[in-house]
């Protein structure tokens, strides 16, 4: 290595940090004309939507009105970017609109640019793109192409088969629920939420028949999905479903129905299994939060209580000995905490 | 062979071997800087684009989502504990608890919290304590409605990693964050730092960490960032350059391949189950949250169960950095300390192919670039000083690698600036942006200098055995708006 050699190193090395001044100011100066643009869209697209929601019978704004003033702010077919945002308010003020102007919100969009984009983008090789476009789709209700979505349900993207399923359960609500035993691949908490909210925001009637046919699904993500709808919708007739799930083999179904059980109140009968169940649970924590539902929402059980204080985990016994001691047990738990002291003829003491 | 340190330092083979090592060790750092830099540019772009499939508005009003608790110790802030409470408690987050563990404090904080928010003594007899820590005296809970999500814990002082421990204890919640009362906490970080949880399938995610800033000189209200400001001191102004560098380039590249070690104290998130399997935080080490991750990944790795430690990349919470070189000095001297004693705790994974990627490369790494770098550049400046006594350097070229070491250090730090403009908007006027790149070329003769010294302070008490603990943290207070 020689002195020559460094300086040309040194000259590559400035090089990059010059590329990356520019890069910099580049992107400054991007931003700042990107924020000015993206305002002017924005505002005209307010306009134009609150003109054609609230026409003027006097003077009526037309279709091709609307494409020349979007045209004006940038939104042609050439810029992807400008019509990408486009799209994003669009979904947003979908999301903000009910009644009459839906529908013809629905109606504008089906008219001005982008016309297909979001469509078009399903058939892209790119993950990315298609699950954007499934997520466009849904967002802004265009049911139509459900069939076209229904194909990516079990699509090996994990983002493309989440909005596909987004997307089944939007358009076909709780019928979406038969396909359920056909999913192959798993289904995470995020979906499982989402699923869960989009069923509730859509179609907040519970169908029933369409649940228990689910119920023969033998996915362990199935499971949990259901047991969170029953918990979602407040459905008391169905709390069988999830107490059945109390000392399933699976810690994570097991979490779940006792997560679920929590949001209801039940019979004593039910109460009954229930305790019956806890003591089938192999972890011990999930048995403290089952412990915790049991006692705030029955009566107390001396021989239950006793029996757990009896038992082998220290953590589950102290719990027990506090419900015990607050409700009027004191001399309960006193006897089985002294019972554990040596006596005076084991301790040998004259 | 050499009779004296004057004759050691003037050999040829000595001088020769001094320049190959120093030379090889920088050249494997800066591999592993580029290989940086191109790891968290690929982590950042995809993690942008699965942002768009996981907003936090999908899940805000769900009923479904993990419960956390955020526990923060605190021992004698009684100056501020009030508004850092207040703080805290403005967290947006469905289903959160705030629980406050009271260090022991010697000041009235306690007095403070119990004025404000009308708190309530109950009973501790039957607390679990499945992590051992210093006795728990009272919990306290708030009898206005408002505040019910808040519970004191007021315990014998046992250090920061003991007052975690006691939260952990006592939280109910899935997921815990361990942060510091003084930290002010982003809206809706809870919901971006739960979201790896809910969407993660093969692996376990057993912590997750968000990026930290500084903020001092910024201005708060109501507990809230209101204005994100430059600090006014150089300190401080290199610090942010620092932290965007350690986590946009560092975190979010060990990320990328599942080699992080390290989720910052100041905000971690982690699941309570696996936190209490592994006993929690350890109080003997000051370290402590360097310690706790690679028990945890261990523990994983020993279990054989599919893991994953991530780092988002937006700052989603915002500390005050050491306001001048004495605080900082004795902020680095702890971190070097906890280093030390966190390598020597699990000296076994050095090299051991049992624990695979970590035993064989991150672990190493740690060994050699993080503990080792301050001590490499102590030792590169002694022979310097040593070889250039004898007349053995050839000037024109030392300043010649110099200049070149020198713009290398001022690449990624301005790749980490580029890239922090470039996806998030806390520095987006140029005057700021000109500031940041200044701060970032000083470094190396204003700042880097003295924390290599608080580094090497560390190490000197722990190889002499000097007992030193957390030190005092002084701080200037954030600047907080009244209208």
């Amino acid at each position: 290595m020689n002195e020559t050699s460094v300086l040309l190193f040194i000259t590559i090395v400035f090089s990059i940090l010059v590329i990356y001044w520019i890069s910099i100011v580049v992107s400054v100066v991007y931003r700042k004309n990107r924020v000015a643009r993206l305002s002017k869209i924005e505002a005209t697209f307010a306009d134009v939507v609150s003109q054609y929601l609230y026409n003027d019978p006097q003077n009526p704004i037309t279709l091709s009105e609307i494409n020349d003033r979007l045209r004006e702010v940038g939104i042609r077919t050439g810029n992807k970017n400008n019509i990408q945002y486009l799209i994003r308010l669009m979904i947003r003020t979908q999301r903000t609109i009910l009644g009459d102007n839906y529908a013809k919100l629905k109606t504008l969009y089906a008219q001005i640019p982008p016309y297909n984009a979001s469509y078009s983008k399903i058939s892209s090789w790119n993950w990315y793109k298609r699950a954007r476009g499934i997520r466009e789709i849904y967002e802004m209700n265009q049911s139509h192409y459900v069939h076209d979505i229904q194909k990516f349900q079990n699509h090996r993207n994990i983002f493309v088969r989440r909005e596909a399923q987004i997307a089944m359960v939007v358009f076909l609500g709780w019928e979406s629920l038969r396909f359920l035993p056909y999913l192959k691949r798993n289904m995470t908490l995020w979906q499982q939420i989402k699923i869960v909210e989009k069923l509730y925001d859509h179609h907040p009637t519970p169908e029933l028949k369409w649940l228990h046919r689910a119920y023969k699904t033998d996915k362990l993500f199935g499971k949990k999905l259901l047991m969170r709808i029953i918990r979602k919708f407040q459905l008391h007739a169905e709390t069988e479903f999830i107490i059945e799930h109390l000392n399933h083999p699976d810690y994570e179904v097991r979490e779940t129905a006792i997560y679920c059980i929590q949001s209801f109140a039940l019979s004593k009968k039910k109460m009954k299994n229930i305790k019956v169940l806890y003591e089938g649970i192999e972890d011990s924590t999930q048995q403290g939060h089952l412990l915790n539902y049991i006692y705030e929402n029955s009566d107390i059980d001396i021989d239950f209580y006793m029996k757990q204080l009896n038992g082998t985990n220290d953590d589950l016994k102290l719990s027990v000995a506090e419900i015990l001691w607050n409700n009027g047990y004191k001399e309960k738990v006193q006897e089985f905490y002294y019972q554990q002291y040596p006596t005076k003829e084991e301790l040998d003491v004259e | 062979m050499w009779n004296s340190i004057a004759e050691f330092f003037s050999s040829e083979y000595v001088f020769l071997a001094a320049n190959y090592i120093f030379f090889g060790y920088g050249i494997i750092l800066m591999t592993f800087y580029f290989a940086g830099v191109i790891l968290a540019s690929r982590a950042i772009k995809r993690n942008k684009k699965k942002s768009l499939f996981l907003q936090v508005n999908d899940i805000v009003s769900a009923t479904d989502i993990p419960s956390v608790s955020v526990i923060a110790p605190a021992f004698n802030e009684g100056l501020t504990i009030i508004e850092n409470v207040k703080s805290l408690l403005s967290i947006q987050y469905p289903y959160y608890e705030l629980i406050l563990v009271n260090d022991g404090s010697k000041d009235d904080s306690l007095e403070k919290l119990i004025k404000e928010f009308d708190l309530e003594r109950r009973d501790a007899t039957f607390i679990n304590q499945p992590i051992p820590t210093a006795s728990v005296k009272y919990i306290y809970k708030s009898k206005l409605s408002k505040y019910t999500h808040l519970t004191v814990l007021d315990k014998n002082n046992g250090g920061r990693a003991d007052a975690l421990n006691a939260g952990i204890n006592f939280a109910t919640s899935e997921l815990v964050v361990c942060t510091d009362a003084d930290c002010i906490i982003e809206q809706d970080a809870l919901l971006k730092m739960v979201r790896p949880y809910l969407e993660e399938h093969d692996r376990e995610i057993i912590a997750c960490g968000g990026g930290i800033g500084i903020a001092n000189d910024s201005v708060i209200k109501n507990g809230v960032l209101k204005e994100l400001r430059l600090p006014d001191n150089l300190v401080p102004m290199v610090q942010v350059v620092e932290y965007i560098r350690a986590f946009l380039l560092g975190r979010m590249a060990w990320g990328e391949i599942n080699g992080l070690m390290l989720v910052s104290g100041a905000f971690g998130m982690y699941p309570r189950k696996r936190v209490i399997e592994v006993l929690g935080f350890d109080a003997k080490t000051v370290g402590e949250d360097l310690e706790l991750c690679i028990r945890l990944r261990t523990l994983m790795e020993d279990k054989k169960i599919p893991y994953k430690v991530v780092y988002l990349p937006e700052t989603l919470c915002w500390t005050e950095g050491p306001p001048d070189y004495n605080v900082l000095i004795k902020q680095r001297d702890r971190w070097a300390r906890g280093l030390w004693e966190t390598l020597k705790i699990h000296r076994k994974l050095f090299l051991n192919p049992k624990y695979r990627g970590m035993g064989m490369v991150f672990f190493p790494y740690w060994l050699f670039f993080e503990f080792g770098a301050p001590i490499v550049e102590f030792l590169g400046i002694i022979c310097i000083i040593a070889f250039a006594f004898f007349g053995m350097i050839n000037w024109p070229m030392a300043i010649l690698l110099f200049t070149a070491a020198y713009i290398v250090g001022c690449i990624f730090s301005t790749a980490a600036i580029f890239m922090y403009v470039k996806n998030f908007n806390h520095y987006d006027k140029p005057k700021q942006i000109i500031e940041l790149l200044l701060a970032a070329y000083l470094e190396p003769f204003l700042y880097h200098p003295i924390l290599v010294y608080g580094q090497m302070k560390g190490y000197y008490k722990k190889l002499f055995g000097i007992k030193s603990g957390w030190g005092t943290m002084t701080r200037k207070g954030f600047k907080v708006s009244d209208t």
